[in-house]
């Protein structure tokens, strides 16, 4: 027989693991961990909670920060003084009103008298002056924000005004100020002693509608509402987050009904998306466009700096039946650089068309001949070969990357597609060092005025695109002109001329417009999309009773 | 024994050394600046003056030797440095992970060690039985499922469609039996298979023909004299695994969406977040050496034939 002795090893190894698992399942950061043990499944159905999943950890909630943080979760704590809506206006928030002197250079808010932030303490100028110093000791970190970079001071006037004073006039400040980071606002207990938030805050206190009230690191996090919240409250209690890294054990999780809605930019796959969106048990929403998908064209590249090549590159392939056969019509053919929802974009260009003879007559003009037994066109001995670099993971651009490949090959292109790790992509692409590269836009708030800018502005890798354009420095003028422009109508004419020229010269090319997706259980209702693309979505939601 | 465990111990010093060299090395062959990456995981732009300003903030304008031998200092007073991502001291970030990895590689390993060692044993006295014919199959399936699809498979069928186990997440038991599962069962299959070619080779000894020809019943024969032997390769395997299951379990922490040390190791990669980096392989080498230390001390414990100073003549 065995004897206890002799066992011991395997009964300790037993043990040990037990032991551990016991340990183990309550060592939460922050509070009981039991909340979180809730799934969809086992609330009552009085208490007002829906669970949603989220890829990464919510991270530090520091509201001047970038990564790890997570925009979603600060959004729901940190508020910002004006709020982007659908289409494009800026409208009153912590600031009531504000005004703008002659010169643009003053941006004077009159600040909401009954704002408290979480913990009961008063939101005014000297709080908003606190977080836009502490901002400002790391202007560095916040140079892409236009408006910080030509920030030249603030002042608390009194105890309800505030004001920005920039070195020179520059008209997104608004659009700019609603952003998610770094410019909303953290309550007086969350600043470290020397009152610099780069390093870190000591609590998430913001006047948002949402409290973090419990969390654990790469598990969940909990939101409640704010009780001293001085807008409309929210339609539920409570928002839990569950970090689910998978696609598709998100699926999974929300047909088992551990979750209530799956929400966020390529959250799930179009085929999961698709196969939820035909079980009537759910619903499912598509956003309008947030962005639009780009190819650019690098005019450095010898071949690519000839328009006409360009302009059969564009003629060379069927968009429309790309993006449906790639994107299964989740996005939609983008004929513009800018969609119809937002602020300048414009109107009804005239589409460069699928034509394939079309596209050969123009590499003919071009000298890019096609020699007899090949099939890659030629001029002076050198064959028409471009290459396409992309983020390997990258689901989307792959197929299409691979759909160009083929469509080129039939106008006798030679398109080369490179996978590169993402770090190494966006080097190459802000080096300019590449000749074919999809990008997409910024999306709301940020555009239309930082698709312009780095038009013009190097080193984001538009710029260097479009370097060998004759009329560059035309176009770098103009967009100057329009982002510090007071006369409205003089800017809505510069930037009608900046898109009529890319979409004449044809080096940025429109793709596909990029949506966001939802889906849903039939416990929720009023869902609307945010009008900002990185805010959250939270606060129309309500439970079906 | 004292002196045999303190050479085993005495062998990390080089193996700290080579690991934490070739990470470093493996880090400067990468193409990507670590400073660039940081920037770009934080969505600030990097300008030049920035860049030049982390590379400096980071000690990455310092020369290579500088850089590593600055590491080294550190590492020996057990400090890992601060995360370029989280901006917190890696030790904290890898100890809060930690007790989730460690609870997933034990109950795997516990879990494969008491269902392998009696169908490999049961295979190997019934040999050619239907037992041992299905201990087959089912090594087959374990040793060729892939780890992900299995993980889904389970989810499926246990969560979804019988509604019996989460789907995902850690806390209670019932959130730990699939990812131990889909860790087990290709554990299974090689110990399974591992102790019944061990036991075979054992049953073929002078000493059980001895043992039989003494009279001893067969099940004596079998459970104290023939298994006690024959599980040492077993146990070998079960040292390489314990270290890589401590490690991290990249994918089932993927898929279970379990908050463990393979997940938050993989961010550090795509962020070129060099001390994490580092500390992960120089804690993983560690931990390879402690498992295999062990499981050869629980071997000599199993077999006095095999002593500190080598193997013993029968």
């Amino acid at each position: 027989m065995f004897n206890f002795r002799k066992k011991a090893p395997l009964l300790m190894l037993l043990l040990l693991s037990i032991a551990i698992t016991a340990c183990s399942g309550n060592n939460g950061n922050t509070g009981s961990n039991a909340s979180a043990e809730n799934n969809s499944k086992a609330e009552a159905p009085e208490n007002k909670t829906i669970t949603v999943s989220w890829p990464r950890d919510i991270g530090p909630m520091n509201p001047h920060v970038y990564n790890p943080s997570q925009l979603i979760a600060q959004s729901m704590v940190y508020e910002p003084l004006v709020n982007y809506t659908d289409g494009g206006e800026v409208v009153p928030f912590l600031a009531e009103s504000w005004t703008i002197s002659e010169d643009g250079k003053t941006y004077s808010f009159k600040i909401r008298q009954n704002v408290k932030f979480s913990d009961g303490t008063a939101f005014n100028a000297t709080i908003a002056k606190k977080n836009f110093d502490a901002v400002m000791k790391h202007v560095e970190n916040h140079s892409w924000l236009g408006f910080i970079s030509l920030l030249d001071k603030t002042e608390a006037v009194d105890e309800y005004t505030f004001n920005i004073v920039l070195k020179q006039a520059y008209y997104p400040t608004l659009q700019e100020l609603s952003v998610i980071r770094p410019v909303r606002f953290l309550g007086e207990a969350g600043f470290p002693e020397d009152g610099d938030t780069s390093k870190g805050v000591k609590e998430p206190v913001g006047t948002g509608p949402w409290m973090l009230s419990d969390y654990k690191t790469d598990e969940y996090a909990e939101f409640t509402r704010n009780p001293n919240y001085w807008g409309e409250q929210p339609k539920i209690d409570k928002v839990v987050f569950k970090i689910i890294p998978d696609g598709d054990t998100r699926v999974l999780a929300f047909e088992k009904g551990e979750l209530d809605l799956i929400y966020g930019e390529g959250a799930i796959s179009m085929d999961a998306f698709l196969q939820l969106q035909a079980n009537p048990d759910y619903a499912t929403q598509i956003s309008s466009p947030v962005a639009t998908r780009q190819l650019v064209m690098n005019t450095t590249n010898a071949a690519l700096s000839d328009k006409n090549v360009r302009l059969a590159l564009q003629h060379g392939f069927n968009k429309e039946a790309m993006v449906q056969g790639v994107t299964s019509g989740l996005e939609e053919k983008a004929d513009s650089l800018l969609s119809a929802n937002f602020p300048y974009a414009q109107s009804n260009p005239a589409p460069l068309g699928y034509d394939v003879e079309k596209a050969k007559a123009y590499l003919d003009e071009a000298g890019w001949m096609l020699p007899d037994g090949k099939s890659v066109r030629e001029k002076d001995g050198k064959p028409l070969e471009v290459e396409l670099i992309y983020e390997k993971a990258d689901q989307i651009i792959k197929p299409m990357a691979e759909t160009l490949q083929a469509e080129w090959a039939a106008i006798g292109v030679k398109l080369n597609i490179t996978g590169i790790e993402l770090t190494e992509q966006v080097k190459r692409f802000r080096a300019g060092q590449f000749d074919l590269y999809f990008f997409s836009n910024y999306g709301a708030p940020y555009d239309p005025s930082s698709f312009f800018h780095i038009v013009a502005e190097k080193s984001f890798g538009i710029a260097e695109a479009l370097a060998n354009l004759p009329m560059k420095s035309e176009l770098d003028k103009q967009v100057e002109e329009a982002l510090v422009t007071t006369d409205e109508n003089k800017r809505k004419a510069l930037f009608d001329a900046i898109q009529t020229t890319l979409h004449e010269e044809g080096a940025l090319v429109p793709v596909s417009y990029i949506k966001k997706t939802v889906v849903y259980n039939n416990k929720i209702s009023g869902f609307a999309f945010p009008g900002s693309r990185d805010d959250n979505p939270f606060s129309s939601i309500a439970i079906n009773p | 024994m004292g002196g045999f465990i303190g050479k085993r111990l005495l062998a990390v010093i080089p193996i700290f050394f080579f690991a934490t060299l070739l990470a470093f090395l493996l880090i400067q062959l990468s193409p990507v600046d670590p400073a660039e990456a940081y920037l770009t995981a934080a969505h600030i732009h990097p300008t030049e003056e920035l860049l030049e300003q982390k590379r400096h903030e980071f000690g990455l304008d310092q020369p290579l030797f500088v850089q590593y031998a600055q590491t080294i200092m550190k590492m020996c007073r057990l400090d890992f440095g601060t995360s370029y991502i989280s901006n917190e001291p890696v030790w904290q970030e890898i100890a809060l992970r930690m007790p989730a990895t460690l609870q997933l590689a034990f109950s795997s390993i516990a879990l494969a060690v008491i269902v392998s060692i009696p169908i490999g044993f049961l295979a190997a006295v019934y040999k050619n039985s239907v037992f041992d014919h299905l201990s087959r199959v089912l090594a087959y399936v374990g040793a060729s499922i892939p780890q992900f699809w299995l993980g889904y498979l389970l989810i499926y069928f246990f969560s979804v469609k019988l509604d019996l186990l989460p789907v995902q997440g850690r806390g209670s038991w019932a959130h730990l039996v699939l990812p131990s599962l889909t860790l087990a069962l290709g554990l299974i299959a090689i110990y399974s298979r591992l102790l019944r070619a061990s036991v075979l080779e054992q049953l073929q000894e002078p000493y059980v023909l001895y043992a039989r020809t003494r009279g001893i019943k067969e099940k004596i024969i079998l459970v104290k004299h023939v298994l006690k032997i024959a599980i040492s390769p077993m146990l070998t395997g079960l040292g390489m695994n314990l270290g890589k299951l401590l490690a991290g379990t990249i994918i089932t922490e993927e898929v279970f969406s379990w908050p463990g040390f393979g997940r938050y190791f993989i961010e550090a990669i795509f962020n070129r977040d060099i001390p994490v980096i580092q500390a992960y392989v120089l804690i993983s080498a560690c931990l390879f050496i402690v498992c295999n230390l062990i499981i050869d001390l629980l071997q000599m414990y199993l077999d006095p034939r095999i002593s500190w100073k080598g193997r013993s003549s029968h």
